[in-house]
């Protein structure tokens, strides 16, 4: 084996050794500056993803922006002078931050109105330009909101006991800034009104801050835990510092390497630094005890490393490559952030072993003798009998001997499990990463008892096939004829060459250039130029699809269905604008809230729409060539499976109710995309899992060389991972994003167990001839080898606990008592299965 | 030419120095201005066309046919707006009484719904039909809202400073008109926030002399906070036609005066 040449000249060359780690540490850390923190959950999905490009690109079409919500709610009306003064106040500074985009505030200061005269005319004008002054003026502008649904619900609750502010940003990177500043600003408001601020860019941002806190309190902590429980082993700091520095420098190196690549610091690759630091350790660990159980005083430190690194260098390549592999398979999720998890933390681990395996030697062979000798009286007390001891050999006795009582009951603990894995629910909520006492939780509980819902799903109608073949021909044919009597139209033949397969050839910009040339060109083409003109025109207006009164009609009934579900607070779309535009047009009463019946009526209607302080709220429902429109639908939650449920809903009543012509439609906003992601990672994550159990299982069977043995090592952290998924089944907690990661990691973490244990009972019953020996022997130093390990990277995780975001509580949780269970099973089920099967084979002898 | 030679010297009779030396008195230029770009000749027509072009550079075609009629010159005018195109949009029409010393009357007449309504609103800075353009830039501001300041005439313009009288009708905290020193026309007029940053600009691209009148045919408004604009061209401008009284009615709402649309 090469490792052995590598091992001599470490040993002869310290020095290189130890300037080599050196050096890749400091590289490292030079990267770190560089550090880009990534919050954003659209990431989940890769750049290209259809799902995320259609979103942006809806975005973009209708002008919607990232939206946080500020909410401010009274115990009685909020509809008093002081209040709407105290508002309008606010609002006027939020207009005036940087990045807010002030035009597109929607608050009732910012809002326009549509009024009756008494003469009869109509009248448009702010809402509330100045605060009224009194009691009678503002309840007046509370009956005013109450008439214009595109407000009502949305910026006064139903209760009229609070009243939001919509704040679009231009980045959403800006969400925690500006909440930070607008929560600076209600503090300063002296007024009996509770502010709230929510929303989900407001959540996602603030948890990207919480989470930069987070790294920089949890890594250091869990270093920290690991080092006192190094200390409670070892009692010596020049000894333990080897480990710490082999975990250091692993998570330094991999950190910085992963920043240098240009990678962002992502939800997933937070973690990293706390998953390696427990796990770098393990192996020295290892190899720390060995060495100390065979140094002799006066012994040469060289050649017992030798003995030690000979000894455990297979089975830690191999629990190194089996834990690799479980990271190593997260690269099968469709998921980028956390590809780029299990790849560097997969990276992480071999390069800890390959740390661990030069440098440790390396270091233990240059200890003192003093320091060697205190090595050996730690180790010695450690193998003492102590309480773990002796709980270790009680549970040796009780794997073997209740061998059948063992088995019956994992067997009733597995279906009982696997019972509870059907019972998983399948749900995410980014608020819900915050404790239910973070503000955002709070507030995001109160806006959403009193408004329609600060959840946003779009649903956006485009017409299925909006081709004018006929047309396009008998249009380019004439063009041709113009221009073989020497028409001269540049600018129109570079539109037309363009549009290459000219399938949306009419458009405004057409319309624009032929009138263009109905000027430059010589009048003796003005009638056919007018002719040319009518068939492109009678073309575009084809195309105008929502203008025409059936079709919004049928939008309109989607609406009032949507609306009649109690799982959609809201709806506001482009039939909202026109009824409200033509009921003040006509009557102002409620018997004129309807669709005017030409496309001329509806063209006509929205032109006056248009004439506000406000034109472009139009185009946030409607596209500028009327031929998409999109609905707004508030939710009062951000949960995967409520949004779900509605797209559901929607569908099928699409299907029951088809648009007046074939329509395609689609889904945007943030929470369709959560909804989205969540798919790729539930099937990603259950792609890599079962991957990873496939290679790890065929991992073991070369290890072994036998394919019971592999069977066997597969069998706790089987039993292990359905036990703990089964509980989250029947806890009924929800399979989120924390959870879906766990599954394809704690594979690769539990069999390290398995592979210990049977490593060494199959030496031991090699050595002794005897399984019942050998497992007896097994409860002494290697089980407590085993449990330490365990406690170990249990500890190391703990620090996650004390988190004040929720997906951190989880992982530190979950991993913990992952590791702690799957030790236990290890410990119990392996002897009693050994026992059970040795049994038949004593039998048949 | 009889017009031609009135407007010269109506203009050589008010400003006797015009050509010889710049004005100091920044009132007088502004109501110089004032006349330069509403009150040419007594009455007149244009074709116009809009363009607005979002940011992401999306359009819209708005057409119509102005018809404008002066009661004095710096007084009270008559106006009728004919939409030709889009075609859905083909028949609507807007008459305006522009009332100097109060609000102006308006009228809408949609065909489709056949609808004639007066219209109130609260301000004059709403959009005209869904552009750039307010209301207020196709009517002209009344000077009287705002106070002025002149800054600096040199390169041919006025810079002046405007500050609105009354904050609460604008969505601006000041203005700044760059006035031509011999048309008086204003060539780039831009307004600011209450951080002083530009948020909007006015930009006369082009101005041709149409009987003896500095006529501007083709203008911008950009929205600097997106660079959305939308670009107005006008055409087929005349001045002093001798439109009647009686065609700024309501009846031409319903019954359009072709002969004056041809």
């Amino acid at each position: 084996m090469n490792y052995t040449k590598i091992l001599n000249f470490a040993l002869n060359q310290p020095k290189v050794i130890y300037s080599f780690v050196l050096l890749l540490t400091l590289a490292s850390l030079v990267m770190m500056p560089n550090l880009t923190i990534d919050t954003d959950p659209e990431n989940m999905l890769s750049s290209d993803n259809a799902a995320r490009l259609f979103h942006n690109q809806t975005k973009q079409d209708f002008n919607m922006h990232d939206m946080i919500v500020v909410g401010a709610i009274s115990k009685k009306s909020i509809f008093t002078p002081d209040n709407l003064a105290a508002l309008k106040t606010l609002s006027d500074q939020i207009t005036n931050i940087d990045g807010v985009i002030s035009k597109d505030v929607l608050s009732l200061s910012e809002v326009d109105n549509i009024t009756q005269e008494v003469s009869g005319g109509i009248r448009f004008e702010y809402l509330m330009k100045q605060a009224p002054q009194t009691q009678a003026a503002s309840s007046a502008l509370q009956l005013a909101i109450k008439r214009l649904p595109m407000l009502d619900n949305t910026l006064v609750s139903g209760d009229g006991k609070a009243i939001a502010i919509y704040v679009p940003l231009t980045k959403k990177e800006l969400s925690y800034t500006v909440a930070e500043l607008i929560r600076s600003y209600t503090n300063e408001l002296t007024i009996d009104l509770d502010f709230h601020i929510t929303g989900l860019p407001i959540a996602e941002d603030q948890f990207g801050y919480e989470m930069f806190v987070q790294m920089g309190v949890a890594a250091p902590l869990a270093g920290l835990a690991i080092f006192i429980l190094l200390w409670y082993f070892f009692r010596n700091f020049a000894l333990i510092l080897a480990p710490m520095i082999v975990a250091m420098a692993t998570v330094i190196i991999i950190m910085g390497t992963l920043i240098g690549m240009g990678f962002t610091v992502h939800i997933m690759s937070s973690m990293i630094a706390i998953f390696l630091m427990p796990i770098a350790v393990v192996d020295s660990v290892h190899i720390l005890s060995e060495f100390a159980e065979k140094y002799k005083p006066g012994a040469n430190a060289k050649e017992v490393v030798k003995k030690v690194m000979k000894h455990l260098y297979t089975p830690m390549l191999f629990t190194s490559i089996t834990s690799a592999v479980g990271f190593y398979s997260l690269l099968l999720t469709p998921i980028p952030p956390v590809k780029i998890f299990g790849a560097f933390i997969g990276s992480g681990i071999l390069l800890a072993f390959i740390l661990t395996v030069v440098f440790l030697p390396v270091y233990l062979s240059r200890l003192s003798d003093k320091n060697l000798n205190k090595l050996q009286l730690a180790i010695a007390r450690m193998e003492q009998k102590g309480r773990l001891s002796s709980s270790l050999e009680k549970i040796g006795v009780f794997a073997s001997t209740k061998t059948k009582f063992i088995l019956i009951a994992a067997i009733a603990i597995f279906a009982l499990s696997a019972l509870g894995v059907s019972k998983i629910v399948i749900n995410d909520n980014p608020i819900n990463w915050f404790k239910a006492d973070h503000e955002i939780r709070v507030a995001d509980k109160a806006l959403n008892a009193h408004f329609a819902g600060t959840y946003d799903i779009w649903l956006v109608f485009k017409e299925t096939d909006n081709s004018h073949i006929s047309a396009t021909k008998e249009f380019l044919i004439n063009f041709q004829g113009l221009k073989s009597k020497g028409l001269e139209a540049k600018a129109l033949e570079t539109y037309l060459a363009s549009k290459e397969n000219q399938e949306q050839l009419f458009s405004q910009e057409l319309l624009i250039l032929l009138d263009d040339l109905t000027f430059s060109a010589d009048p003796s083409f003005e009638q056919e130029l007018a002719e040319l003109y009518k068939l492109a025109e009678t073309s575009h207006n084809q195309n105008k699809l929502f203008i025409q009164p059936d079709m919004l009609n049928w939008l309109a009934q989607l609406q009032l269905a949507i609306n009649n579900t109690d799982f959609v607070g809201k709806t506001n779309g482009l039939v909202d604008i026109v009824k409200t535009v033509n009921r003040e047009l006509h009557s102002g009463e409620a018997k004129d809230f309807s669709i005017p019946t030409s496309p001329e009526g509806v063209a006509q209607t929205l032109l006056q729409y248009q004439s506000s302080h406000r034109p472009d709220d139009l185009w946030h429902f409607v596209s500028k060539d009327y031929q998409q429109s999109l609905l707004w639908l508030q939710m009062t939650s951000g949960d995967n499976q409520h949004t779900t449920k509605v797209v559901n809903w929607v569908k099928n009543y699409i299907d029951e109710h088809p648009a007046p012509v074939a329509l395609d439609i689609d889904w945007a906003g943030k929470s369709y995309l959560n909804i989205v992601w969540q798919d790729a990672m539930v099937n990603g994550m259950l792609s890599s899992l079962m991957s990873s159990f496939v290679i790890v299982f065929l991992i073991m069977v070369v290890l072994f060389r036998s394919f019971k043995y592999g069977i066997l090592a597969m069998l706790p952290l089987t039993f292990t991972i359905t036990m703990i998924y089964g509980l989250i089944g029947w806890v009924g907690k929800a399979y989120d994003m924390p959870i879906a990661v766990l599954s394809a990691l704690t594979l690769g973490l539990s069999i390290d167990f398995a592979i210990h244990f049977l490593q060494r009972a199959r030496e031991l019953e090699k050595e002794t001839g005897s399984l019942k020996t050998a497992l007896t022997a097994m409860f002494q130093e290697p089980s407590r080898a085993i449990s330490r390990n365990a406690i170990v990277i249990a500890v190391g995780f703990t620090p996650l606990l004390l988190s004040p975001l929720v997906p951190y509580i989880t992982v530190g949780f979950f991993l913990a008592s992952i590791m702690a269970l799957s030790a236990l099973v290890t410990l119990v089920l392996l002897p009693s299965l050994m026992m059970t099967l040795s049994g038949e084979k004593l039998e048949a002898n | 030419m009889k017009n031609l030679f009135w407007g010269l010297s109506i203009l050589l009779l008010a400003s006797p120095s015009l050509f010889a030396e710049t004005l100091t008195d920044v009132n007088q230029i502004i109501q110089k201005s004032n006349l330069a770009s509403y009150y040419a000749g007594d009455d007149g027509r244009t074709q116009a066309r809009m363009i607005i072009v979002d940011s992401q550079g999306n359009k819209q075609m708005r057409q119509f046919t102005i018809l404008r009629k002066d009661k004095a010159d710096l007084g009270d005018q008559e106006m009728l707006v004919f939409f030709s195109r889009p075609s859905d949009v083909n028949g609507t029409v807007f008459r305006v009484t522009k009332k100097v010393n109060s609000d102006d009357d308006r009228w809408l007449y949609l065909p489709a719904l056949d609808l004639v309504k007066r219209i109130s609103a609260g301000d004059k800075r709403t959009s005209f039909v869904g552009a750039h353009f307010f209301y207020e830039d196709v009517s002209g501001r009344n000077p009287a809202e705002d106070n002025f300041t002149l800054i600096s005439s040199d390169n041919g313009l006025y810079t002046i400073k405007a500050i609105p009288k009354d904050l609460t009708t604008v969505e601006f905290s000041w203005y700044k008109a760059e006035i031509d020193t011999k048309t008086f026309i204003p060539m780039k007029v831009t307004y600011f926030n209450e951080k002083d940053e530009a948020i909007r600009q006015m930009q006369v691209l082009d101005t041709q002399v149409i009987d003896g009148y500095t006529t501007v045919m083709h203008s911008k408004i950009i929205d600097l906070t997106n660079d959305s604009f939308t670009e107005m061209q006008f055409r087929g401008v005349q001045y002093n036609l001798g439109i009647e009284d009686n065609i700024f009615s309501e009846r031409s709402l319903r019954t359009p005066p072709k002969q004056w649309l041809r």
